[in-house]
């Protein structure tokens, strides 16, 4: 389908780009800190909400969307189009990539800024724009970080995210010309004096769209540095970016929809600023862009609609799950190799990217349903992860693993069988485990599992050996519940 | 045509799909009263995200804004054309203060103009109490450049502009854009946390937002008529800066 989802990081496996990841120093440390910060202030930011009622109506209110998106679609375009936005629907990234381009060459534009954009990030677009010989500025400050070190956002709401300021510093220094404070005041009030030169020489402005109102064909842009409003404002072209998932059906929902996001996001009760994006500029008015462009992305996701992953649709990119998954708190975004890390880029990815590549993605998650519980708007993600498993191990699982799992699931077939084949596995590691709590390697083929796990050693006695007493063969009634038994079980005889 | 083809595969796509409801009534939002009058909730929430406000009387605006402008040392003022009633006095404030006023007409173009000011007046649409927020639009009569350019942004809202919180905000606002090209609710001064989650104000917006929340002249006429009474001092002293 697409390939401009992954990256440049895409090559190769997970597991390795894990590894490498996990090997830079301080990383694992940058990534906690963002996220338990954003953690500590989403509570207070739903604060007098009931939240469990807000998700509930978040969920519903996305489910209706999806559900019936092309009505709401072809009103959007419409109420746009009354208000003077050119609307464009793109089926694949290079269509709106193409398109982009089209609209920027008609004005001879050389300089774009941008405001942070995920889908951008998704089609390539600033490759597709740079190889036209056009600058592209992006604006958002952890975006700008990113971008001059040449790296991609790690994060959805954070890009740089994975930086510490000693690392921006450094970033920064090819743009000052000189060492740099690694004060985030003074850095950031560089990059504001050099960027505001940009806006204010950029021939247009490309952000993204947190939402599409269907019924008022207005854009909603949720920003807190002001970038947005500037790229929206300042250029004579204002092009917007959004899938077409993006959509609510009118301004009434987003009264739920918003304080979820900014809550699930930044822990915030509001952005700073709210843009509502209603066209170009009117006769009479002072300033605001001549031409405004919607461009809404498809990119595989229609041929998700028709599936039991459609909820995937439902999201609204507040980055929630990738704060509490305790994968993504090791490794960060840049090791899942595509423009969305964490829980729903492990879904998202090879839904849109296929399993050729990215089909190890699911598996990098401990399936504890951190995320699940943490969705502002439900969506099951953990669910959808086993589902993946589920088809990626149909289509694509060796033979011999196959193998190996139906004799897994003989010998585990019957209290005896199970009984024998714990007893046969306890002998046979006693020269790997030698008294371990627990293996790191084991020889070939479980290598293979457990190059990225620890292989847990059998304990010397079994529980049911421990609760028969004698270590013979348990009889299943003897779980069931004969009365003296249940009262007075043997004690355990402590963790090993 | 690319748009049929498009619109038609997503119709496919969702065929079948039984679309839930939309909820009838949405949860509310917290506490659009919570007891605190309107005016003391605006000036408590717009305070807690950085933001500065006062409450002033309709009589004191040039004195206020004067007093904005000086202590920012503001040389330069862009002054949207959305300050209705206002207008005079926000001129003769910003003429004592010795500020110049940056004119549409000036030659060298709007956009450079507005982007030499270091103060940007404007009015709102309304505020809400419990974000500290406040809504401006753009239309014929308004400016989007200066609540945006400049390092700081005044605004002056009339306290009855004061809506208590989300829910009525959300139910005024399709009134308000309908004739709008274009909307932003402002809650408090640009910021990022982009740099090890710290806390900087004004990356590109306004580092600075000042509102002065204008009483409502029959509320200032009781409150001097009271005050007259019991030689006191006004009972809303303790929200001035």
């Amino acid at each position: 389908m697409t390939d401009a989802i992954l990256d440049a990081h895409g090559r190769g496996r997970f597991e390795d780009r894990a590894a490498a990841e996990l090997a830079k120093p301080r990383l694992a440390r940058a990534i906690g800190r963002a996220v338990d910060t954003v953690q500590e202030r989403r509570d207070g930011a739903f604060e007098g909400y009931d939240l469990a009622a807000m998700r509930l109506a978040g969920e519903a209110i996305r489910a209706h969307t999806v559900a019936r998106l092309d009505e709401y679609l072809g009103r959007f375009a419409e109420r746009a189009e009354a208000r003077g936005t050119n609307v464009f629907f793109a089926e694949t990234a290079a269509e709106a990539a193409e398109y982009v381009l089209e609209v920027l060459g008609r004005r001879s534009v050389r300089l774009v800024a941008k405001g942070k954009s995920m889908i951008s990030e998704e089609i390539g677009l600033n490759r597709t724009l740079e190889a036209a010989g056009i600058d592209v500025v992006e604006t958002d400050l952890g975006e700008y970080i990113v971008q001059l070190a040449h790296e991609t956002p790690s994060h959805i709401i954070m890009p740089a995210m994975h930086k510490s300021r000693a690392d921006v510093a450094e970033t920064l220094r090819s743009v000052a010309g000189g060492i740099l404070p690694d004060d985030p005041p003074i850095l950031t009030a560089l990059a504001r004096r050099v960027l505001r030169e940009k806006f204010l020489a950029a021939g247009a402005g490309i952000t993204g769209a947190n939402f599409g109102v269907a019924d008022s064909g207005m854009v909603v842009l949720v920003t807190n540095e002001g970038n947005g409003r500037m790229c929206s404002t300042l250029p004579a072209v204002h092009v917007a970016l959004m899938g077409m998932e993006r959509l609510v059906p009118s301004t009434r929902e987003l009264s739920i929809l918003l304080p979820l996001l900014t809550g699930s996001a930044t822990g915030q009760r509001v952005s700073t600023y709210l843009s509502f994006l209603g066209g170009p500029r009117r006769p009479g008015e002072l300033d605001g862009p001549e031409e405004v462009h919607v461009v809404v992305v498809d990119n595989g996701r229609s041929t998700l609609l028709p599936t039991e992953f459609r909820s995937v649709l439902h999201c609204i990119r507040c980055g929630a799950c990738q704060n509490v998954c305790p994968v993504f708190r090791q490794v960060g975004g840049h090791a899942y190799g595509g423009t969305y890390g964490g829980p729903i880029g492990a879904v998202l990815t090879p839904l849109l990217a296929g399993f050729e590549r990215s089909g190890d993605l699911p598996h990098a998650s401990s399936l504890c349903a951190a995320c699940t519980d943490v969705c502002p708007v439900r969506i099951p993600l953990h669910d959808h992860l086993l589902a993946l498993r589920r088809e990626v191990a149909r289509q694509r699982a060796p033979r011999s693993e196959r193998v190996a799992f139906r004799v897994w699931a003989a010998a585990w077939k019957t209290p005896r069988r199970f009984l024998w084949f714990a007893r046969a596995v306890r002998l046979l590691q006693g020269p790997l485990a030698l008294g371990r709590p627990r293996l790191r390697r084991a020889p070939f083929p479980l290598s293979r599992w457990t190059r990225g796990r620890d292989l847990p050693a059998m304990a010397r006695r079994t529980f049911r050996e421990r609760w028969g007493g004698s270590g013979g063969v348990a009889r299943p009634e003897r779980y069931g519940g004969g009365k003296g038994e249940r009262a007075n079980p043997p004690a355990p005889d402590g963790n090993r | 045509m690319e748009r049929e083809r498009f619109l038609a595969r997503v119709r496919e796509g969702v065929s079948g799909v039984e679309a839930p409801p939309l909820p009838r009534e949405l949860p509310p939002t917290p506490a659009s009263d919570d007891g605190r009058p309107l005016r003391l909730r605006f000036v408590e929430e717009l305070r807690a995200v950085g933001g500065v406000v006062e409450l002033v009387s309709p009589d004191d605006i040039a004195g206020a804004v004067a007093a904005v402008a000086e202590g920012a040392k503001a040389r330069a003022a862009v002054v949207g054309p959305d300050l209705g009633p206002f207008v005079k006095q926000v001129a003769e404030g910003l003429r004592r203060a010795d500020v110049e006023v940056l004119e549409p007409n000036n030659p060298e173009g709007w956009l450079s103009t507005s982007a030499r000011a270091d103060l940007g007046v404007t009015g709102a649409v309304l505020g809400v109490a419990s974000s500290g927020s406040i809504l401006t639009t753009a239309g014929s009569g308004s400016s989007r450049l200066a609540s945006l350019l400049p390092p700081i942004h005044l605004v002056v809202l009339p306290a009855d502009r004061l809506v208590p919180g989300f829910e009525e905000l959300f139910a005024l606002l399709p009134g308000h854009l309908d004739g709008a090209s274009s909307g932003v609710l402002v809650t408090g001064p640009s910021r990022t946390a982009d740099i090890e989650m710290v806390l900087v104000r004004g990356v590109h917006g306004p580092g600075e937002v000042h509102v002065l929340l204008i009483e409502d002249p029959r509320r200032t006429r009781r409150r001097k008529a009271r005050s007259a009474e019991r030689a006191g001092p006004p009972d809303d002293s303790s929200l001035r800066t």
